[in-house]
């Protein structure tokens, strides 16, 4: 009973020392990889979990209007190259402000990417660095387009080391095809 | 178990303040601040001028004595979409009683705009914003945002988020009964997405090195001198940056502001004495 309740409090005092017209940061991303490691010059399957606020949506990637702005991901093509970049569908909701429902995105999203290891890359541990880009509205006003960087570590092993899979709950649900 | 009690009476303590704060600033304050107040109080719109959509020149000096309606919207924002059929209308029912409305688009550039702008055959000037522009008016943290301007020049609401257009009707009819120059002393807001805080900013605020501080005053040296106290204090709001990197970063943190206006002032006693 007692945690919840500290957790509220933590809440209440972190809201009272934001900025008071700061804009909402809607959106948290974090990403993981399917492996715990990687193997150079073969491909990669990455992760991009992000989590929309409660009360807020981001347009889908394929958005139902030619002039709603498209959520995107990009990655920064240093040491891995983006084969693919698979989006999950949007959940086609009504809004007040629309006469029919647009395809949007709410709640925690899971985003795959195929990326390529670089074939000269030597064992060591590599940043993996990408911007998740995405415009949010409520149901009665909307915030300006922006992006929220991330970034992961990834670790580049020899052939002699086996990899292991990880975070098998997380890519469970995420079409590659 | 006894620590573990005073403890938690603390945190009860604090949450109730906590609490008396939010439901004081937007529950109480705001049913109260809704009655009538003078328009000194209210703040003069700050001036503009950009080019419309179509080439004209657009002055908000050139519209004293005229009841402005001043929409920021963008044609990717569907609140804003929905709202502006209703603005078209008003401008029909009353341009010829001295209602100007002004659009302000936020779109990155004026292509889609022009076509929205034939496509809802809007029968009022658009000019392409900025985010100077955003800042003048206090920061433009979502849109819609519409800001009513009086004949005197003043600012008597302003509207966050998707607004009926019945609540702008009636506040715009209040003003357009004013005589021209004089106040709107019983102003009344309508609906529930009007607010009296309004916070508007100068030129001179908006370009200074350190945003929102009108720092023009000072000599090259001093505003180094200023610029270092900045640089070493530490934002309030918890972002982990100086209070000059916060406000070079974030315009609209109104507490790196705050700390910044206080550290001037402070600056200016002790080189003015």
């Amino acid at each position: 009973m007692t945690r919840p309740l500290a957790a509220s409090l933590l809440f209440l005092l972190a809201v009272g020392t934001l900025c008071a017209a700061e804009l909402p940061s809607v959106v948290s991303v974090r990403t993981v990889l399917a492996t715990n490691a990687v193997h150079p010059g073969t491909t990669a399957k990455v992760a991009v979990v992000a989590h929309v606020e409660p009360g807020y949506h981001i347009n889908a990637h394929k958005p139902s209007l030619d002039y709603l702005i498209p959520t995107k991901v990009a990655f920064a093509d240093m040491s891995f190259k983006v084969e693919k970049v698979a989006y999950p569908r949007g959940k086609m909701k009504r809004f007040v402000f629309l006469d029919s429902p647009i395809s949007v995105y709410e709640g925690e999203i899971r985003l795959g990417a195929i990326l390529k290891v670089g074939d000269s890359l030597k064992p060591g541990t590599y940043p993996l660095r990408g911007k998740f880009s995405y415009q949010a509205c409520n149901d009665h006003a909307c915030l300006p387009p922006t992006s929220v960087s991330f970034e992961t570590q990834v670790r580049v092993v020899p052939f002699s080391v086996p990899l292991k899979p990880a975070n098998a709950e997380i890519f469970k649900g995420i079409g590659f095809d | 178990m006894k620590k573990g009690k005073v403890f938690l009476g603390i945190i009860l303590g604090i949450a109730v303040a906590v609490g008396l704060y939010f439901v004081n600033r937007y529950w109480i304050a705001p049913a109260t601040t809704s009655a009538a107040k003078s328009s000194s109080d209210f703040p003069s719109a700050p001036e503009f001028s950009l080019t419309s959509l179509e080439g004209n020149s657009i002055n908000l000096q050139d519209f004293r004595g005229k009841v402005v309606l001043l929409d920021f919207w963008a044609t990717w924002c569907g609140p804003c979409r929905i709202e502006i059929p209703g603005f078209v209308q008003l401008q029909n029912k009353y341009g010829g009683q001295g209602l100007r409305i002004i659009g302000v688009s936020m779109d990155d550039g004026p292509k889609p705009v022009r076509a929205f702008y034939q496509d809802f055959h809007m029968n009022y000037p658009v000019v392409m914003g900025n985010d100077k522009l955003g800042e003048l008016y206090g920061g433009i943290l979502g849109l819609p945002t519409s800001f009513l301007i009086g004949r005197d020049g003043r600012i008597y609401a302003k509207h966050v988020g998707l607004t009926d257009v019945s609540v702008f009707e009636s506040e715009i009819k209040e003003l357009l009964a004013a005589p021209a120059g004089h106040e709107v002393t019983d102003f009344r807001l309508v609906g529930y997405t009007g607010s009296r805080d309004i916070q508007v900013s100068t030129p001179a605020e908006v370009n200074s090195v350190v945003p929102g501080v009108d720092v023009s005053k000072l000599t090259p040296a001093e505003l180094k001198e200023f610029e270092n106290i900045l640089s070493k204090e530490k934002c309030a709001c918890g972002c982990g940056l100086s209070v000059l990197k916060c406000r070079q970063t974030d315009g609209s943190c109104q507490m790196s502001l705050d700390q910044a206006k206080t550290a001037y002032a402070k600056f200016l006693k002790t080189h003015n004495g």
